[in-house]
């Protein structure tokens, strides 16, 4: 096996990074009013102090919840290496309360080497969860429940939450909940006896700001000057990425970015694509890497439905825009042909078909969901006398007919008029 | 004497506890094979058996004693209102002024004396006393010595909003009923102390009743449990003196079935001619005892209703004050509770949430106070750093705030502007819409401020972003463009987020 080039290994290296959540993330471990460090604060002094605790943490989805918390928990486990064990439900698995019981029974059960028992029931699982939670009350060891997607445990009758939470009012046990939830309003989905019983701690995770993104991307995207790479290519990729952050065009890219979406989830994803169309040649991220990843990013399929049709099914398009421009709110293909035969008459344009190709480019553009029926029913009818509908809007296709290879101009004209 | 450490407990569990008093600079020791705390510092086997039967258990640390002056070493908090207290120990009762002058300075950098106080706050610290409520507790005691005396069965119903101390005030009747029972002469009730969210099947209860009665019997095959506990107190027991059962069903709304049968049956219980059982159940509702039991009343043996309110602000701050008092140091700012009290009880009367806010409090403090070791090392410890009113309001807003306005505001541009275009949109009486119109809406705006506005795909997908998120909801339908949107937040919660923008603000004018 041949050895990797620079810039395959620089490809893999960054590719990796992306990949690994503890990386992204670990920059956050330094300041100390992220929320890393407000999670890790509280986890550890319940754990310290053996006091009961539970939290919540918010926010829209990829915004790394999961991840800072992956990250808190690993880096506890390193410290108190005896005295943690954590327990992990998710509300899509274990909403229900039955499954809920055994998988806690069963994790505790791999934790502390004990057996599990498939047979047990309900009752005996809720009474082996509470001797176990005051043995380990009685060991120090204090017990964090993670449960994911937290608002579907509070369906039903959220026996599940009341139990756990209740099991922390008693000075027995030592036990930490973290619930993890993307619906702001998870806490008010709670009944009120479980609700009194939680103690409102609520941590939530913005999306980052434009200085925290540039940050980032240099924390991701800056080669190590370590020995494995020649150093002169280190050099020449760090300074390749200075220069386009400070490109002004590289701002607009981010700028479009952050105004559609700007989770800590789908900026990754952008990285990651302009990371992979990097020219392996030179070795060298380029600009254009990132102007093709905003676009495979925000795709649009009617723009592309628009670009691969024929002249003859833009000018029908086009018909029908301008009759919607006349105020005409339903029109079929007869209604379609008229102002067909107007343009032509008009212009004298030399693309004039007749009336069954029309037709027949007419369906097409249904089929491919550019138009479809105004209404589901009158099904006798034939298809030529059925109103029909835009399924685009105007300005998707004049951008769709502007980027057409060979749009003729004067249709241009004919729809700005 | 055997005590429950918490509310919630399976009748099997007993906990040993004893309590040492110290006069002087003797040291506590204090033996409770459920306290950890006690085992981390010192080895668990060092039992002095002194027996305070009277007053449940305190926990007190043994480092305490090395902080406090001999004046504030031992403090007694006076037992419950009823002063039937025989214990054999002298108690020094505290002084509340006494204390107030010798309390040493607070530093919250010291890592036990801020711990001392996150436990004297903890909601699973039971206090000595149950303040605020010795009035429904005497209430309750009086209905089941009476029981007791005249060895009739009877029903109580307690009801109040969580948080207002009632399985913490059971606990207390119970013991001391237990207490009065040996007192008078008498012989011990025996307790079933059921939680029902626990039971699998509604019916658990009566084997559970069952298992605890005197006869001990066993469930036999032939006929149920509540078969065999109607049987039971059917007849004339053969010993003229047999016990009083004393059941205490938490959470009885757990109990209600369709057909309401287990509550009926459980409550018909007492009204068997030889029964021999106290029962009270504890629930939230008010009314459960009308709505879910009116075959009681034509029998006339309705129960009695306790209703625990909530608390009010000056409850609050004394429950608060009693459980700091007992600390050799002043930790929290007269002001600060008193705000933290007045915000509580106009909230809910939760004292669960008190206690929280307060700890909450105490964290921002310890934070401040660390954060100040890291910048400066070198610096002298500020005076007296208790916690202040700032660090209260702090805790308040975070603990009462909800974090929609902070997640419209940082939402990217184009979300913002579908939020706005909903807000406007559900302004009149039109309460849901579907995504298509909502689309127009949306286009419409962007047009009028020259931004391009997303395509169809894009701009539902963004809308299933904050349904996730519970801005707005969103209905299934066959075709996406006919699903119904519908907002969840409040408008003037999207005024608010949105009014430092002006294009927000004049679209939302």
């Amino acid at each position: 096996m041949d050895k990797e080039t620079p810039a395959e290994k620089s490809l893999n290296l960054i590719r990796g990074r992306l990949c690994a959540p503890s990386f992204v993330f670990r920059p956050l471990c330094a300041s100390s009013d992220s929320n890393y460090s407000k999670l890790k604060f509280i986890v550890s002094t319940s754990i310290t102090e053996g006091c009961n605790n539970s939290i919540l943490l918010l926010g829209p989805r990829g915004s790394g919840k999961a991840a800072v918390l992956d990250l808190v928990v690993g880096d506890l486990l390193q410290e108190f290496p005896d005295s943690v064990s954590v327990i992990r439900l998710n509300g899509l698995l274990h909403s229900d309360d039955n499954c809920a019981f055994k998988e806690i029974a069963r994790q505790l059960c791999m934790e502390h080497h004990l057996l599990f028992s498939k047979m047990a029931s309900l009752d005996e699982n809720s009474q082996f969860i509470v001797a176990m939670l005051r043995e380990c009350g009685l060991a120090h060891k204090t017990i964090i429940f993670v449960l994911d997607e937290f608002d579907m445990f509070a369906q039903g009758k959220q026996r599940l939450l009341y139990s756990l939470l209740d099991a922390m009012q008693s000075v027995t046990s030592q036990a930490v909940v973290i619930g993890i939830s993307s619906r702001l309003d998870a806490d008010q989905l709670l009944e009120k006896r479980v609700r009194s019983r939680f103690s409102h701690r609520k941590i939530l995770f913005l999306p980052p700001s434009r200085e925290e993104f540039d940050g980032l991307l240099e924390h991701l995207l800056s080669l190590p000057a370590d020995s494995s790479f020649p150093s002169g290519y280190v050099s020449r990729f760090n300074e390749k990425i200075k220069n386009i952050k400070s490109d002004t065009r590289f701002k607009d890219i981010l700028r479009t970015l952050f105004n559609a979406n700007s989770t800590m989830n789908s900026l990754l994803k952008f990285i990651f694509r302009a990371v992979s169309l990097m020219n392996l040649e030179s070795g060298l991220l380029s600009l254009e890497n990132f102007k093709a990843a905003l676009s495979s990013m925000q795709r649009q399929p009617k723009l592309e439905a628009v670009r691969d049709c024929s002249i003859l099914e833009l000018y029908l398009l086009v018909c029908m825009r301008r009759l919607e421009v006349k105020e005409q709110r339903s029109y079929n293909f007869i209604s379609v042909m008229k102002e067909y035969k107007t343009i032509h008459d008009s212009f004298q344009t030399s693309d004039y078909y007749a009336q069954n190709v029309c037709l027949r480019a007419f369906e097409h553009l249904r089929e491919r969901q550019v138009t479809c029926y105004a209404e589901n029913r009158g099904q006798t009818q034939t298809g030529e006398y059925r109103p029909m509908k835009l399924l685009i809007s105007a300005s998707e296709l004049h951008q769709g007919m502007r980027s057409h290879a060979c749009c003729p101009a004067i249709l241009l004209k004919l729809l700005d008029h | 004497m055997p005590a429950i450490a918490g509310p919630s407990s399976s009748p099997q569990k007993h906990v040993v506890g004893s309590r040492l008093e110290i006069i002087g600079g003797l040291r506590s020791a204090e033996v409770n094979t459920s306290r950890k705390r006690k085992l981390r510092s010192d080895s668990a086997a060092e039992v002095l058996p002194v027996n305070l039967m009277s007053t449940p258990m305190k926990w007190k640390s043994p480092r305490r004693c090395a902080v406090s002056t001999p004046k504030t070493s031992d403090e007694e908090i006076k037992e419950d209102s009823n002063g039937d207290l025989a214990s054999p120990v002298i108690s020094a009762v505290k002084n509340l002024s006494v204390c107030v002058d010798v309390k040493s300075e607070w530093n919250p950098r010291d890592d036990e004396q801020m711990k001392a106080v996150k436990e004297a706050l903890h909601v699973s610290k039971a206090p000595s006393t149950v303040v605020c409520r010795e009035d429904e507790q005497r209430r309750v005691f009086e209905f089941v010595k009476g029981c007791m005396k005249q060895k009739k069965a009877g029903s109580l119903y307690i009801c109040g909003c969580p948080g207002t101390g009632k399985s913490l005030s059971m606990e207390k009747v119970r013991q001391q009923a237990e207490e009065w029972a040996k007192q008078a002469g008498l012989p011990c009730p025996e307790t079933v102390s059921v939680n029902c969210t626990s039971l699998t099947k509604t019916t658990d209860i009566f084997s559970k009743i069952l298992g605890k009665s005197e006869s001990g019997r066993k469930a036999n095959a032939s006929s149920s449990p509540l078969q065999q506990l109607q049987s039971l107190y059917s007849q004339k027991q053969q010993q003229s003196s047999s016990k009083m059962m004393l059941i205490i069903a938490d959470e009885m709304d757990y109990l209600i079935t369709r057909d309401r049968g287990v509550l009926h049956e459980l409550f018909m219980l007492t009204t068997l001619p030889f029964s021999r059982c106290i029962l009270i159940g504890v629930a939230n509702a008010i009314d459960l005892a009308d709505r879910f039991l009116p075959k009681l009343k034509s029998l006339n043996c309705k129960p009695v209703v306790v209703t625990f309110r909530a608390y009010s602000k000056e409850q609050i701050l004394r429950i608060l004050q009693e459980r700091l008092v007992a600390l050799p140091f002043v930790a929290f700012q007269s002001n600060a509770l008193e705000i933290c009290a007045r915000k509580v009880s106009a909230a809910s009367g939760d004292m669960r949430k008190a206690l929280c806010v307060c700890r909450s409090a105490l964290e921002i403090l310890e934070i401040e106070a660390r954060g100040s070791i890291d910048q400066e090392p070198q610096s002298p410890v500020p005076e007296c750093q208790v916690v202040k009113m700032n660090h209260m309001l702090a805790a308040l807003s975070k603990t009462f705030k909800s974090p929609v306005v902070d997640t419209i505001q940082s939402l990217p541009q184009h979300q913002q502007i579908i939020v706005c275009s909903a807000a406007k949109a559900f302004r009149g009486s039109k309460k849901d819409r579907t995504i298509a119109e909502l689309n127009k809406l949306y286009v419409e705006i962007c047009k009028s401020s020259m931004i391009t506005p997303a395509g169809i795909t894009e701009f539902t997908n963004m809308c299933t972003v904050l349904n996730d998120q519970g801005i707005l909801k969103l209905s299934q339908a066959r075709d996406d463009k006919l699903r119904r949107v519908s907002l969840r937040v409040d408008e003037a919660d999207i005024t608010f987020a949105l009014k430092e923008i002006r294009f927000f603000r004049n679209c939302l004018l």
